[in-house]
């Protein structure tokens, strides 16, 4: 209590130091004045009269200083003014005020921008209420990357859903739903359980959540609108709920509107929820039943491990659900939902967090020289304050002051920096990294940048504040010297060099390993080919014979137009996966027994037009294409792809073969009619996978709904293109179609790995910059400092080359030193690497070698320009020097 | 200056302060010097500026307050005056000053009988 009213005062004597100062002059003079008129009338004359009062009254300053500090917050008086002192310093030496500030708005603008990125992957919390309890969990298959589990067992599973708080289910995907009132748009529809938005814990904004019996078949159909559809659609009227929308021509009542906050768990974009009804009997009877997402809370202090242990009973009831070839090759999956989420950008976050903070380290070091050399020209200016009687930890204290400035200082221009990069990386970053687009400078990476700033001023704000001035220069009897301070110097420098030496040495696999992905084979030639992604909504084509029509409608106006070489339509394209794809023991062979167990692996499967082959030029090794009659009801050719023609029919011909497809014994056979060259379709790395192609045509077994038309063209594709665009609505005006260059979506494959390599070149060229002018700045003052030296060596007769060797000497063993640690950072550095590399070793000895190399390079460069400087001293001016 | 030619010792100043002002009533600093004079009988070697700190101290912890007025001789003055925790505080400290000075009374004359 009595602290506090004593700390209060203070405080307001610290607010108010002016006035209280007037007011503390005038009670002092008083009190003099009445002294003085005592003595006067003692019969002194004034002048004694003043001298005795003085007297009397003791020093008036000492008085007024000893005042002052019981008055105020003498910590926050000598804080300010040293913070005073620092600015006047930054002022006097603008240019090194500049060249700090700007290298520690590179380390720290870098590093703030790349946090504000990698923080919505790594750390911040997910939208949802306790998100560290949700878990995405399910069966693991290796035709899916996801976790899922299988209707029948989850809604056996439901019903006592052990350890957990509450389990969920959705479908897989979004489906497209069109509102088919005026103004038809194409939407995404969630389908979700009704327990499904408690679970998550999202309370609708506006409404309510689907009841149980809203959640069954053939209930009257509901929706919940997402908010941006609602601000759209319905201009955020709160009257919304008692309106209905039609979907798919169907009309649902709107019963709610989800928070602006909400994205779903699947971070799929969706614009409304309907229930998932999922029928119980329905799902028994066509075991195991559909695939769904499944989603469970846990409940407190319940971890993952054990999840999977209450689940293990579960699992092993519905692995004997499943069909027997899938037994062995299915796990057991429970991942938190970040985990989901991020999996894939999770590395490379860690990595582009790494190694920015590497930057921002030698960005430091930088500093830390740059402080360490103006310590070493105030030496005298520090002796003389030490001998007035500073003590060291003033001094120490006036010497952090000034860092923590430059830190702050850096820290806004960081601040600048990062805005602008930020945007960068949205514009250029690829497709799939989780929340890019909310990524910005908010309180929480302002309060990150705060913290960097002040802990790079800590980090190279040490070295001066420990720098101590001796006596011997305080008496003149020392030569300043840069030998003092400089073995610090030279320590900062082999950081810098090893720092950077990590830094070249990861960002070069990279570099490599984009290299040769670029110039991987995709087994197809995509110059001049134009794709044009369809998919037709549901109520204006119910039929599969409308469906059919719509698209051969296309393919005879596409085939119309000139300078087309050939037009084909398939169901997926390559290489970016989303093809059909079976298991190899569904792939019958006449004459043989099935494979004896396991699933033989996926085998990927699409159906193409007979000018699939031609458009997109893949070479058909064996056999022929398919051909225009192969579209008749009652052909059923079949073309393999290499991989699995060879392992179907090792050592011989494919061609002419019987397969039956799907597991389906009253289906038909197929004949082999041709093998197709191998071409990569689930993204750039993997090689060959076993494939197969059916006709396009009407087929149940086709889906007709949606699909691309390939166009080869003869000149620029894109010219091409707003024909197509038009040929498509003269169709269907409200069809939204895609429309990309093949080589377009090459290149989406590697914008990711791209854009990681880019960045991690990126800050090594920045780090390797930096060292370069760290060491060019030491080397320089070096040469500075021993002038007066050199040009006593020169006058004894020592040689330029002499002078030159000695100078490039030092220079020599700083960079041996940091490019040995350096490698020994690289090396484990590295290997974190392992799994972002395509076709390249993470321990490449080449691109040490390299790293190493330009390095070396660079450091003698830098050196260079001082040290030539050093072999021209004149030596009468170097001895008249100083 | 040594303790033994009358230097204040640290604490007892404060003392004297309160003590002072609960006699007197409200007084300047000036006044609160001479009359601490005055009762030492010049036996004490007040450094006068040393009172400032001190009232500001006291001041600081709530024992006094400090209003400016008017002095007799028509001056503007700062005057000073004793709050009733400043009472409070006034009698422990004296009872404190009390038994010190018993304690120390009683030593001396036991090292003097010996």
């Amino acid at each position: 209590m009595d602290r506090l009213r004593i700390f209060f005062s203070r405080a307001w004597g610290f607010l108010h130091q002016k006035h209280l100062d007037e007011q503390l002059r005038e009670e002092l003079q008083a009190h003099l004045d009445a002294l003085m008129e005592e003595n006067i009338r003692r019969g002194m004359t004034p002048e004694e009269a003043r001298a005795a009062a003085l007297r009397e009254f003791g020093g008036v300053e000492q008085t007024k200083e000893i005042y002052r500090q019981q008055r105020g917050l003498p910590f926050l008086d000598i804080a300010l003014q040293d913070l005073r002192f620092a600015l006047r310093g930054l002022v006097r030496r603008p240019g090194f005020a500049i060249a700090s500030v700007l290298t520690l708005m590179l380390g720290i603008g870098a590093t703030t921008a790349v946090f504000s990125v990698v923080d919505w992957i790594l750390f911040r919390s997910l939208p949802y209420p306790h998100d560290d309890r949700l878990v995405s969990f399910g069966l693991l298959a290796p035709i899916e990357r996801d976790e899922f589990s299988l209707g029948a067992g989850y809604i056996d599973f439901r019903k006592e859903p052990g350890s957990f708080e509450a389990i969920t289910s959705m479908a897989p995907g979004t489906t497209d739903c069109d509102i088919t009132e005026q103004n038809p748009v194409r939407l995404s529809c969630a389908q979700v359980e009704q327990t499904f938005l408690p679970t998550f814990g999202i309370e609708p904004m506006l409404g309510r959540n689907f009841t149980p019996e809203e959640d069954r078949k053939d209930a009257p159909p509901v929706a919940i609108l997402s908010y941006g559809l609602w601000k759209s659609r319905f201009g955020g009227n709160p009257d919304v709920l008692s309106k209905t929308i039609s979907l798919d021509g169907k009309t649902a009542q709107i019963i709610g509107v989800l928070p602006a906050r909400f994205e779903m768990p699947t971070l799929r974009p969706a614009d409304i929820l309907i229930p998932q009804a999922l029928d119980e009997t329905q799902q028994r009877q066509s075991a195991p039943g559909a695939v769904l997402r499944t989603f469970a809370r846990l409940k407190p202090g319940v971890d993952v491990t054990q999840a999977i242990a209450v689940l293990q009973p579960w699992f092993e009831l519905a692995v004997s659900g499943a069909p027997p070839e899938f037994r062995k090759e299915i796990h057991l999956s429970v991942r938190t939902l970040r985990e989901r989420q991020t999996s894939d950008a999770r590395l490379a976050s860690w990595i582009l967090l790494g190694s920015v903070f590497a930057v921002l380290l030698v960005a430091c070091t930088n500093v830390a020289n740059l402080l360490l050399v103006r310590a070493t020209v105030r030496e005298r200016e520090l002796a003389v304050r030490a001998a007035l009687g500073a003590s060291r930890a003033r001094l120490a204290r006036q010497s952090l002051t000034e860092s923590l400035l430059l830190g702050l200082l850096g820290g806004a221009a960081g601040c600048g920096l990062a805005a602008i990069l930020i945007r960068v990386f949205v514009s250029i970053a690829p497709e799939g990294i989780p929340r890019l687009q909310q990524a910005g400078l908010d309180l929480r990476v302002g309060v990150f940048t705060l913290v960097v700033a002040l802990a790079s001023a800590l980090i190279f704000g040490v070295a001066p504040a420990l720098y101590k001035p001796s006596a011997e220069i305080m008496m003149g009897k020392e030569q300043i010297s840069a030998r003092r301070g400089g073995s610090l110097r030279q320590i900062l420098v082999v950081a810098e060099i090893a720092i950077s030496i990590v830094l070249l040495a990861s960002a070069g696999p990279l570099l490599r390993s984009l290299w040769k992905l670029q110039n991987a084979p995709t087994g197809m030639e995509t110059e001049n080919v134009l794709t044009e992604q369809i998919s037709l909504g549901s109520h204006n084509f119910k039929e599969a014979a409308q469906q059919v029509a719509f698209f051969t409608d296309l393919e005879a106006r596409l085939k119309r137009f000139p300078g087309i070489r050939s037009v084909a339509l398939s169901d997926s394209i390559p290489p970016a996966g989303q093809m059909r794809s079976t298991i190899l023991v569904a792939v019958e062979v006449a004459g043989r027994p099935a494979l004896a167990e396991g699933t033989g692996g996926p085998v990927g499967w699409r159906a193409v037009t007979p000018d699939y082959f031609s458009a997109l030029a893949i070479p058909i090794l064996e056999g022929r294409a398919f051909r225009e009659e192969d579209r008749l009801p009652t052909e059923n050719p079949i073309i393999l792809g290499e991989t699995l023609a060879r392992k179907l029919f090792p050592g011989e011909s494919a061609v002419g073969k019987q397969l039956r497809l799907f597991k389906t014994p009253d289906g038909p056979w197929r004949t082999v009619v041709g093998v197709a060259a191998n071409v990569k379709n689930d993204g750039l790395q993997t090689n060959g996978d076993p494939e197969f192609y059916l006709p396009w045509k009407n087929d149940p077994l086709i889906n007709l709904r949606a699909g691309y038309a390939i166009v080869r063209t003869r000149m620029n594709p894109m010219s091409v293109a707003s024909w197509m665009r038009s040929e498509t609505a003269a169709l269907d005006a409200t069809l939204p179609v895609n429309i990309e260059t093949m080589s377009q979506r090459v290149g989406k494959l590697t914008e990711r790995p791209r854009f990681n390599a880019m960045l991690l070149c990126l800050f090594a060229g920045i780090a390797v910059l930096l060292a370069a002018v760290g060491i060019y700045g030491v080397i320089g003052f070096l040469v500075v400092e021993r002038t007066r030296e050199i040009g006593v060596r020169l006058a004894l007769g020592a040689t330029p080359q002499s002078i030159l060797k000695m100078v490039l000497g030092s220079v020599a063993l700083c960079t041996i030193g940091g490019a040995m640690l350096g490698l020994l950072g690289a090396w484990f550095c590295t290997r974190l690497l392992e799994s972002l590399l395509f076709e390249v070793r993470a321990h490449d000895p080449i691109v040490f070698g390299v790293a190493i190399f330009a390095l070396v390079a660079v450091a003698l460069v830098a050196a260079w320009i001082p040290a030539r400087r050093a072999m021209r001293v004149d030596p009468m001016i170097a001895l008249r020097y100083e | 200056m040594s303790a033994s030619h009358g230097e204040v010792l640290q604490g007892t100043l404060d003392l004297m302060v309160l003590k002072t002002l609960e006699a007197m009533g409200p007084l300047h600093g000036y006044g609160i010097a001479q009359r601490i004079q005055q009762v030492s009988k010049d036996l004490l070697k007040l450094n006068q500026g040393t009172l400032y700190p001190a009232l500001l101290r006291l001041e600081q912890r709530g024992w006094v307050r400090s209003k400016w007025g008017v002095s007799h001789n028509n001056r503007k003055a700062r005057y000073y005056s004793l709050t009733a925790a400043g009472r409070r505080q006034l009698v422990t400290e004296a009872a404190r000053w009390e038994r010190m000075a018993a304690v120390i009374a009683g030593m001396l004359a036991e090292s003097e009988g010996t």
